[in-house]
């Protein structure tokens, strides 16, 4: 269908099709683009892939904004869905970090379950996703759900390719639950005086305060002064409050209980998804456990990142993760701080675990993959690209293992 | 374009579509599972077996060859080792309650779970549990309760029914509206795969972010058909500040179908928003449960707000203008504890208060996208006029989660038929309207008919093999959810 080497750009789902095809018979690598915003995440995919691009194969398919649901395919940028659902005062309430303008695709955000701040009250991918059609590594087209709000027909293969990084399956349509937008919106930034190494605490006094925020993120100074929200050196504390007007002015009340809040203009939330994407070269890192010790994961944060002045550092505090995004001038510094992880230094263990979203290409070989040390995760690989052609690689699973197909298909 | 991959030659057993006849005769494996669990603990008399013929939906009568109860963690891994061990299939079964015939044993081993129901662990500062499979849903919203949390999904049959259940039906209930479904709420599980092996799905109680493949979302939902759950590490919800129920009664299907539709427009997530039809309500308040809902009405909603109190007025007052709007002839807004519940009783009740009436039920769970309901509804009554059955309709419209309901009698044959073409056009309406065949009650074997009315054999294909993937011999839940000859095409064809 195209000269080797040249990027595959089908518009159809058969055209994804045929591609697939054309590399399994080949056993040629695949390298899926949905618009190549987030393509220096995760292990490196094998050097000789061949990229299918996935940005023509594009539109919202079905919108009836009654049922509040959407279905659109899988290049469709995140931004084309926000235009359609805003013009219904709805919203695909999802808002990835190092999202570029375009958001990046909706193929991509699902494959990748990638989040960001509204996922506390919103939800992840994967409580979001519907149904999905994909093309699986044999290339069959391949349906999972559908477009209606609950659905529990037949085993659930659309969580399965949702954070699966296209290595199960390219997503070539897939239907979101959408939510009617709050009547009001309103972001406060709370600071309180002399609270920068005490300011994890904000998180418990949050938990107890009579409020549901859709979101709630702690900035590091280095953030919030990059972000505008704070000229005094200090952690922010960004709430991002909706609902109807009583609700909100009463919520907006008891936030001034926990510090100074000021109400500050939204578009904050996109400066912040964004602010990584000023560090190319960067390292992305994300740490977790209980979001109950969320104060103890942000010192430990902290104190492990004190080598990199620049590390913008937040919290999403109601979930218990806390990101740093690092300027890497140095690769060994981070390496090193990546060895050492997790060992207690200056008095901070850390038990929780840690995700690498973003690292310079050397460093990849050392993270500990999910997906190789899992048996039945390398059974369903094998079982839905027989051949290893999706992506490979991507999530450190190693190359294509004959072991595991043998186990698996047979003979 | 395809490679010949070597084939596997697979011996099927006609009826169960497990891989490979087991390898024990029943009163051998008696014995042997007698030796695990005690003598108690196995049942294998045909008058013992019959408790375990059916579930919560009558129609389906299928004996198992014998019926084994583990009491602990230990005995049920060593069940399961032993039937591994000789390739027996078998059912797991918690409470029996569902409604999709999925825990019937055709000839099979049942292996029952409900006596498994230790709250392991509740912590309330994190709002996290850990429970056996058999713990029932409602008793852990009792254990949770002194913390001022509890477990938010709500089935109907939440008094019996098991949470090791719910995990395999990825059950719902009337308040998956706004706090979603059993997948929403499970943040791990350990799990017996059929061969014995332990597997850790999710990241359970360390609340350390999952990478990899989503396992755990592939497990909840697999109906008993890729193992069994030693233990279900589930997420507490906080018990709302406050709760407005309002009960609006319409003298037209049509327009309380339209008031849902507009409220779910509106913006307001209700927490439940649930409808019952003219017959459902007549035959609810002809019952014990009678909960005050006006007999001459031709649908009532019930609907429900909760969460902070500051705001919530407003949304209740809305809802209850936007019903009025639509044409309800009265809203009636419960404000005590006591209301609220006798509100809810004729809604949690009715399926019961049917059995009054017929002796047999047959129990529809297709969903369809909300803004069709009065188009639906109106089609299925068409269909049940031509067909002279009495459809009653009771069902979590805020999702387009339709429950329409046929009371008959089985042993009439002639009502019997045409009950069973009524809800076959019934399904083939919802399934045209852009709909699903199950959203709540599983595809078990009362909805395997269906499935190739929705997915394709490539897609039905995939599905069977994820199933391989847990349960490669395929000795778990034999013959549910996928037709088995949607698997069988699999095996034989090169991938």
């Amino acid at each position: 269908m195209s000269a080797p080497g040249e990027a595959w750009t089908p518009t159809t789902v058969a055209a994804v099709q045929e591609a697939v095809r054309e590399a399994a018979a080949t056993r040629s690598p695949i390298r899926i683009v949905g618009r190549g915003t987030w393509l220096d995440a995760g292990w490196p995919v094998a050097a000789d892939a061949r990229a299918l691009r996935l940005d023509a194969l594009r539109g919202i398919t079905q919108y009836t904004p009654g049922d509040l649901t959407l279905t659109a395919l899988g290049g469709t940028p995140l931004s084309e869905i926000t235009d359609a659902t805003t013009a219904e005062g709805q919203w695909l309430a999802l808002d990835p970090f190092g999202a570029a303008d375009h958001g990046g695709t909706i193929g991509a955000t699902f494959a990748t379950a990638s989040a960001g701040p509204l996922a506390h009250a919103c939800g992840l991918p994967r409580d979001i996703a519907l149904g999905m059609e994909v093309v699986t590594g044999d290339g069959e087209i391949v349906r999972a759900g559908g477009r209606v709000v609950k659905n529990v027909a037949g085993y659930d293969l659309t969580r399965l390719m949702t954070g699966a990084w296209g290595t199960l399956g390219i997503i070539t349509e897939i239907s979101v639950r959408l939510r009617a937008r709050p009547a009001v919106d309103r972001t406060l930034a709370v600071t309180r005086a002399g609270a920068v190494e005490s300011a994890a605490d904000v998180a418990a006094d949050l938990r107890g305060a009579p409020i549901a925020p859709l979101a709630a993120e702690l900035l590091n100074p280095a953030l919030a002064a990059r972000l505008g929200v704070t000229a005094t050196g200090t952690s922010v504390l960004l709430v991002r409050l909706g609902g109807n007007a009583e609700r909100v002015a009463s919520e907006h009340a008891a936030v001034g209980e926990i510090g100074d809040g000021a109400v500050i203009d939204s578009d904050v939330w996109r400066a912040m998804r964004q602010c990584e994407r000023s560090y190319p070269d960067g390292a992305v890192l994300r740490w977790s456990q209980l979001a109950g010790r969320v104060s103890d994961t942000w010192r430990y944060v902290v104190q492990s990142c004190a080598g990199f002045p620049d590390a913008l550092i937040h919290a999403s505090l109601t979930r218990g993760v806390v990101r740093a995004i690092l300027p890497v001038p140095d690769a060994t510094a981070l390496a090193r701080m990546l060895r050492t992880d997790g060992r207690p230094s200056g008095g901070h263990a850390f038990a929780g675990g840690r995700i690498a979203e973003r690292l310079p290409a050397r460093l990849w070989s050392g993270e500990p993959s999910a997906v190789a040390a899992n048996r039945l995760a390398r059974r369903v690989r094998v079982a839905f690209d027989p051949w290893h052609v999706l992506n490979p690689g991507v999530l450190g699973e190693g190359t294509r293992d004959e072991a595991d197909r043998h186990e698996f298909h047979g003979g | 374009m395809r490679h010949a991959m070597p084939q596997v030659a697979r011996e099927v057993t006609p009826h169960t579509g497990s891989d490979r006849p087991s390898r024990i005769d029943d009163a051998t494996l008696a014995r042997a599972l007698e030796a695990i669990v005690g003598p108690r603990g196995v049942h294998q008399h045909r008058s013992e077996l019959a408790v375990y013929t059916s579930d919560g939906l009558p129609g389906y009568r299928k004996f198992p060859s014998l019926a084994v109860f583990p009491a602990t963690r230990t005995q049920l891994i060593d069940v399961v080792l032993l039937l591994a061990e000789h390739a027996v299939p078998f059912v797991p079964r918690g409470a029996g309650t569902g409604l999709s015939g999925g825990a019937l044993a055709d000839g099979v081993v049942l292996l029952g779970l409900n006596r498994l129901r230790r709250v392991l662990s509740l912590d309330p500062h994190n709002a996290i549990a850990i429970v056996e499979p058999g713990v029932v849903n409602a008793a852990l919203s009792r254990a949770a309760a002194p913390f001022d949390l509890y477990y938010a999904p709500d089935p109907s049959s939440q008094a019996a029914c098991t949470i090791g259940g719910n995990v395999a039906e990825n059950a719902g209930g009337p308040h998956c509206l706004k706090y979603g479904v059993t997948l929403n709420h499970v943040l791990g599980v350990t799990a017996l795969l059929p061969d014995g092996e332990i597997v850790t799905l999710g990241p359970g109680a360390t609340g350390v972010e999952s990478t990899g493949y989503d396992l755990l979302g592939a497990f909840v939902g697999s109906e008993g058909c890729f193992g069994v759950a030693l233990d279900v590490t589930v997420m507490l919800t906080r018990a709302p500040q406050a709760v407005r129920t309002l009960l609006a009664d319409f003298l037209s299907m049509d327009d309380a179908a339209r008031a849902t539709s507009a409220i779910i427009a509106s913006g307001i997530l209700p927490a439940a928003l649930e409808m019952m039809d003219g017959p459902t309500i007549r035959a609810v308040e002809a019952s014990i449960y009678a909960a005050g809902y006006p007999a001459d009405a031709d649908a009532v909603l019930l609907a429900e707000v909760d969460g902070l109190a500051a705001g919530l007025d407003a949304d209740a007052e809305t809802i209850a203008g936007l019903c009025t709007a639509h044409g309800a002839r009265t809203v009636r807004i419960a404000s005590d504890p006591a209301d609220r519940a006798r509100l809810w009783q004729g809604r949690k009740k009715a399926f019961g208060a049917m059995g009054r009436i017929s002796s047999h039920l047959v129990v529809q769970d297709a969903v369809i996208p909300r803004t069709q309901l009065p188009e639906v509804l109106a089609r299925i009554r068409e269909i049940a006029t031509r067909h002279r059955v009495t459809v009653c309709n009771v069902f979590h419209a805020g999702d387009g989660n339709l429950h329409p309901n046929i009371g008959y009698n089985a042993y009439d044959a002639d009502e019997s038929a045409r009950v069973d073409r009524a809800m076959s056009e019934i399904m083939r309406v919802c399934i045209d309207a852009g709909g699903t065949i199950t959203g709540e009650h599983g595809v078990g074997l009362d909805k395997l008919r269906y499935m190739e009315m929705i997915f394709s054999p490539a897609s039905l294909a995939a599905q069977c093999r994820l199933r391989e993937v847990f349960d490669p011999t395929r000795r778990a839940n034999p013959g549910k959810v996928v037709p088995v000859h949607s698997c069988r095409e699999w095996t034989r064809r090169p991938a």
